[in-house]
């Protein structure tokens, strides 16, 4: 028993160094600490690891918390945000949700005593990614699913699905995954009020993270809810509140204060949403806003006075988007499930196996997918600007590595259902590892050609622009640039990586066929 | 804390809510209605579409103008609506208002939601399902703005779900009165918009099919075609009531029973001209048709409804619940979907979508035609699929919430930026101020420029326009005789003003007062106001 307890021990403690050391040999960045100044060059900005607004703005936001003591961006910082730099009564501000910022500040503060103060920030969303994959095997086991299929379904979400990419740079889909998957694995396992309090802690946490996570973690408020307050039907029908567990709900109050005052010491208004605040696409030669040099006339007043401008959260998302958002996130080619992740499609059938065993664990766990989809679908960008693959939708991938785990366990005796699994999830491996090791900056289809006529040849928008990128000789990997180069050619860098995780996951389905039906790994 | 809820609380609870909740229902759909025709009156967008003020116009010729009567119903539309209107429209706070014909929409409205609610009843759904079927019909912005306007689809939709819940009665206990109840639906259907002539054979076909499988007991062929030969007469003779009279109609108004189909001022010839402008995309391309449609199905119904609806209809076939003939009545519900998708295909119809079919809206709320099947589906997937209630209930609210807080609805852009709106506020508006206290009439083609009359405030009595018979005759020929005012666009012979007046000696006497993007204005000249008529002097007008 203790032979076997201490060999599953080193078993997991293996899977989590090799599955650690993948991602770290994937994590983009430079060696350094730039300041204020130099971040704005190119190797930095858009041939470095800030190429996209949505990493510099948090990133920007963290160095302005560190090294100025500042909510309000000093001008080569705001010039480093734009085209989404926040103005606020005169300042430039954030226009991100802080949350990630204020988590990722531990690593920039680590890494600056060692000299490298991106590579930290970003090495913390690298752990919370890792720290995903071992709720996923958590939640996985809890629902009585067989261990190995845990093991597998983690692989999937880190590497063959687009998570992979966002795991290596600074973006707050696994921190917001990360804090759903920990709701969701207390809401369902335990019952006491220090679980619920936690839930509710979650909750509120999530939406200085990412505000759109207010509702993604809805259904799984409303499935703690049920443990508050719930119906009981027996003989008589009895409306049950339990008193204790409503005390519960002070696990809201700290992380909302800690929102609010944000709010209030960034915006002077505690109620104030950071994608609400005016914005700035560019700052002219005096460090004043302007128009970007696109900027359609009949608006340039607005860039100039951002104060102008008027928006609102709720405007951002309309039912109208869904057909086109639908078609984006499941079938386009350059962002589609179907393109860059086909191999969640096998959740599909793993719900309906799920929903045999667990149907009201089946419905939490789609109405997250289903809100998660819904959600981004309406949003008005739902390309997420210039990404690789859904990036949205990373949450979504998270539940259905639920549902691939039950698909796994059903048919783990199926020989042929496993290869033709296998062959699937390689092929998403190897599309993801060329994104995770390439760039982020992959255009909505929609502007390719726009693209073409200023840069004189042929854009590509899917992934196999990554691959092409690899190709060319390039990668955005820190242990590449750093130290691989040497030896190898970034395309070489690309094989051995994908075939370090190909051999990992290739190893994991063979264990889950040899190993018979039941046994315990 | 245990808050124990009596048995007999429980018990009563039920059957109140049974007896009482359709009554509920009813109140509700009421208060909505009404909410929302005056929250659309306030904001001016209930008359935004040019056709409601159409609509508005043919029912007060029929009893104010120059030659009032019933042929003022003319051709171009089918008639019930403005029939409808007759006894309201004479008031000009509900013509102007627009009250006249929105009344009978918001009816529609009340009574759709009230047939979805026993449609599901039909299907044994219980009350949540229903209730969320109801909710899901009148959570729709494009619903709730179309029933708060004078256009023709609520009054279709009402006649036409009404219909198929007759024609499901009837394929569920096969009582004569339902076979009865649904024809007369349908024939009245068939006079509210042309998609109730596509019911009318679906139906027509269901009505065949049911008696000719019930009648399987009958030992001989002939007893048992003799026996679906006399069903289906039996509802056809009512239901094509509206389609034969119709026909009767444009004959003895227009001398021509396909008037209404080929005349000058039809959808047919209307769609001729898009054809030549190539403005018929859709024409002979079935998939362009169905992605056309679909996409309208989608926008009307904020496409996770939809999607839904057809996921419920598919698990309906699968559902050994209910009877195989419940089943095939079902099918009715979808017969607009075949309609549109016919009609664009042959050219009939023309839906533009922003992005797809141009760079407008043109008909786009011809998606909402399956607004009560939606519902019913989505009311029958939440009636059966029980463990999926939450998912589905929340996930819909999720989506119609965004809706209302965005006010998200085609069917308004539609009206106000798309082909069928027009601002004809300068016109009309110069014509409230400079034709209003002067006499003379106004000469004005009504079939190009019903909105500026609508739009002007002005009695109608005050236009002279091609249905006022002998003064249109005069004027046409002798214009500074009888006209003060001339609307046309000048230059265009698609206007009949134009054509008949700028080949007219007296049209030199004229001088253009105002150019304007729809119309032009031009008045007589102070020399010539000596002669002109101002009084209605023609006597036998017919």
């Amino acid at each position: 028993m203790l032979k076997n307890n201490l060999l599953k021990i080193i078993g997991y403690a293996l899977f989590s160094m090799i599955v650690a050391a993948v991602l770290t040999l994937s994590l983009r960045g430079l060696p350094g600490t730039p300041n204020s100044v130099e971040i704005n060059t190119p190797e930095w900005k858009e041939d470095g690891p800030f190429e996209l607004s949505p990493e510099r703005g948090r990133y920007a936001l963290t160095y302005s918390l560190i090294e100025d003591k500042s909510f309000f961006f000093s001008t080569p910082l705001a010039r480093f945000t734009t085209p989404d730099l926040g103005y606020k009564n005169g300042h430039y501000v954030s226009l991100f949700a802080p949350g990630i910022s204020y988590l990722t500040g531990v690593g920039y503060y680590i890494g600056r005593q060692f000299g490298n103060a991106q590579i930290g920030t970003v090495t913390v969303v690298a752990i919370f990614a890792l720290c995903n994959m071992w709720l996923l095997i958590y939640i996985i086991r809890k629902l009585g699913l067989h261990p190995m299929t845990a093991i597998i379904a983690s692989l999937v979400f880190l590497f063959a699905t687009p998570s992979f990419a966002y795991a290596v740079t600074l973006y707050q889909h696994h921190i917001s995954t990360f804090l759903i998957l920990c709701a969701l694995a207390l809401a369902i396992n335990f019952n006491s009020w220090l679980a619920l309090f936690f839930v509710w802690f979650l909750c509120a946490m999530s939406i200085p993270v990412d505000y759109p996570n207010l509702f993604l973690m809805a259904p799984i408020g409303f499935f703690a809810l049920g443990k508050i307050i719930y119906f009981r039907q027996k003989n008589q029908s009895k409306l049950v509140i339990s008193l204790p567990k409503v005390f519960t709900f002070l696990g809201l109050v700290l992380p909302l204060s800690f929102f609010l005052w944000f709010n209030q010491s960034s915006y002077n208004n505690p109620l104030q949403f950071s994608g609400t605040v005016p914005s700035v696409h560019d700052i002219d030669e005096s460090g004043n806003p302007a128009p970007e040099k696109t900027a359609d006339k009949e608006n340039i007043e607005k860039y100039l006075n951002p104060d102008l401008q008027k928006k609102t959260t709720l405007t951002f998302f309309k039912p109208r988007n869904l057909v086109n958002g639908l078609y984006i996130h499941l079938l386009s080619p350059d962002r589609g499930i179907i393109y860059f992740t086909p191999v969640l499609l096998f959740g599909i059938f793993g719900a309906y196996f799920l929903y045999k065993k667990n149907p009201k664990i089946t419905i939490l766990l789609l109405s997250i997918i289903m809100l998660d989809i819904l959600l981004y679908s309406m949003w008005g960008d739902p390309w997420g600007g210039w990404a690789f693959g859904s990036r949205y939708l990373i949450p979504a991938y998270a539940i259905l590595t639920i549902f691939i785990a039950a698909f796994l366990d059903h048919y783990r005796k199926n020989i042929f259902m496993l290869v033709l699994f296998l062959t699937v999830a390689s092929y998403c491996v190897y599309i993801n590892t060329a994104g995770a090791l390439s760039s982020s900056a992959n255009p909505p289809k929609v502007q390719v050609l726009y693209l073409e006529s200023l840069s004189g040849h042929q854009e590509r928008y899917s992934f196999d622009r990554n691959l092409e990128y690899l190709q060319l000789g390039s990668s955005k990997s820190y242990a590449f640039q750093v130290w691989a180069s040497k030896y190898m050619s970034a395309w070489e860098y690309f094989q051995v990586i994908y075939s370090a995780i190909f051999a990992i996951l290739s190893f994991a389905i063979i264990a889950l066929y040899l190993n018979k039906r039941g046994d315990k790994i | 804390m245990i808050l124990t809820i009596p048995k007999l609380f429980v018990q009563k609870s039920r059957v109140f809510v049974s007896r009482y909740l359709a009554l509920f229902i009813l109140l509700g759909l009421s208060l909505i209605s009404i909410y929302y025709f005056w929250y659309y009156l306030q904001n001016g967008l209930g008359l935004s579409y040019n056709d409601a003020r159409s609509h508005l116009d043919i029912g007060r010729r029929v009893v104010e103008g120059l030659k009032p009567g019933l042929a003022q119903l003319g051709s171009v539309w089918l008639p019930l609506n403005h029939m409808l209107m007759i006894p309201l429209i004479w008031n000009d706070w509900m013509w102007h208002t627009g009250f006249a014909g929105a009344v009978w929409n918001m009816l529609s409205f009340v009574g759709t939601g009230l047939v979805i609610y026993k449609y599901l009843e039909k299907l044994k759904v219980g009350i949540l399902g229903r209730v969320v079927a109801v909710a899901v019909f009148a959570a729709n912005v494009n619903v709730l703005y179309l029933q708060s306007t004078a256009m023709t689809e609520p009054l279709l939709l009402f006649t036409m779900t009404m219909s198929c819940y007759y024609l499901l009665t009837w394929h569920q206990n096969e009582g004569v009165l339902s076979l009865i109840k649904s024809a007369l639906w349908v024939m009245l259907a068939t006079l509210v918009r042309y998609d109730g002539w596509f019911l009318l054979g679906v139906a027509g076909l269901l009505v065949l099919r049911h008696s000719w499988v019930t009648g399987k007991n009958l030992n001989n062929w002939k007893k048992r075609f003799s026996r679906m030969e006399g069903i289906t007469v039996l509802f056809s003779t009512l239901a094509v009531i509206g389609v034969v009279g119709w026909f009767i109609w444009n004959l003895l108004i227009f001398k021509d029973p396909l008037y209404f189909m080929l005349g000058e001022f039809s959808a047919h010839a209307q769609q001729l001209v898009m054809e030549a402008a190539g403005a018929l995309p859709t024409k002979h391309d079935l998939l362009l048709s169905i992605k056309v449609y679909f996409y309208s199905f989608f926008y009307s119904s904020y496409t996770y409804p939809a999607i839904l609806a057809i996921i419920a209809y598919v698990y309906m076939w699968r559902d050994k619940t209910l009877s195989l003939e419940t089943r095939w009545a079902s099918l009715s519900l979808w017969a607009p979907l075949v309609f549109n998708i016919l009609a664009l295909y042959l050219g009939f119809s023309v839906i533009y979508v922003q992005g797809i079919s141009g760079d407008t809206w043109f008909n786009i709320r011809y998606g909402v035609m399956l607004a009560p099947t939606v519902a019913i589906m989505i009311g029958y997937l939440v009636g059966r699929a029980k463990d999926f209630r939450p998912l589905i209930i929340g996930s819909l609210l999720f989506v119609l919430f965004f809706a209302f807080a965005n006010q998200d609805a085609v069917s308004i852009d539609d009206a106000t930026v798309g082909s069928s709106q027009k601002n004809v506020s300068e016109v009309s508006g110069y014509l409230y101020s400079n034709a209003k206290d002067l006499p003379g009439y106004i000469l004005i083609s009504a079939a190009s420029h019903d909105a500026i009359i609508f739009s002007s405030g002005l009695p109608m009595k005050k236009y002279i326009h091609e249905g006022t018979g002998k003064y249109w005759e005069s004027a046409t020929t002798t214009p500074d005789h009888w006209a003060r005012w001339i609307i046309m666009r000048t230059y265009d012979d698609a206007d009949l003003t134009w054509r008949a007046v700028s080949r007219t000696p007296g049209f030199a006497n004229y001088t253009r007062v105002a150019a304007y993007p729809f119309a032009d204005i031009y008045e007589l000249k102070p020399e010539f106001l000596d002669r002109l008529q101002t009084e209605a002097v023609i006597k036998d007008n017919k």
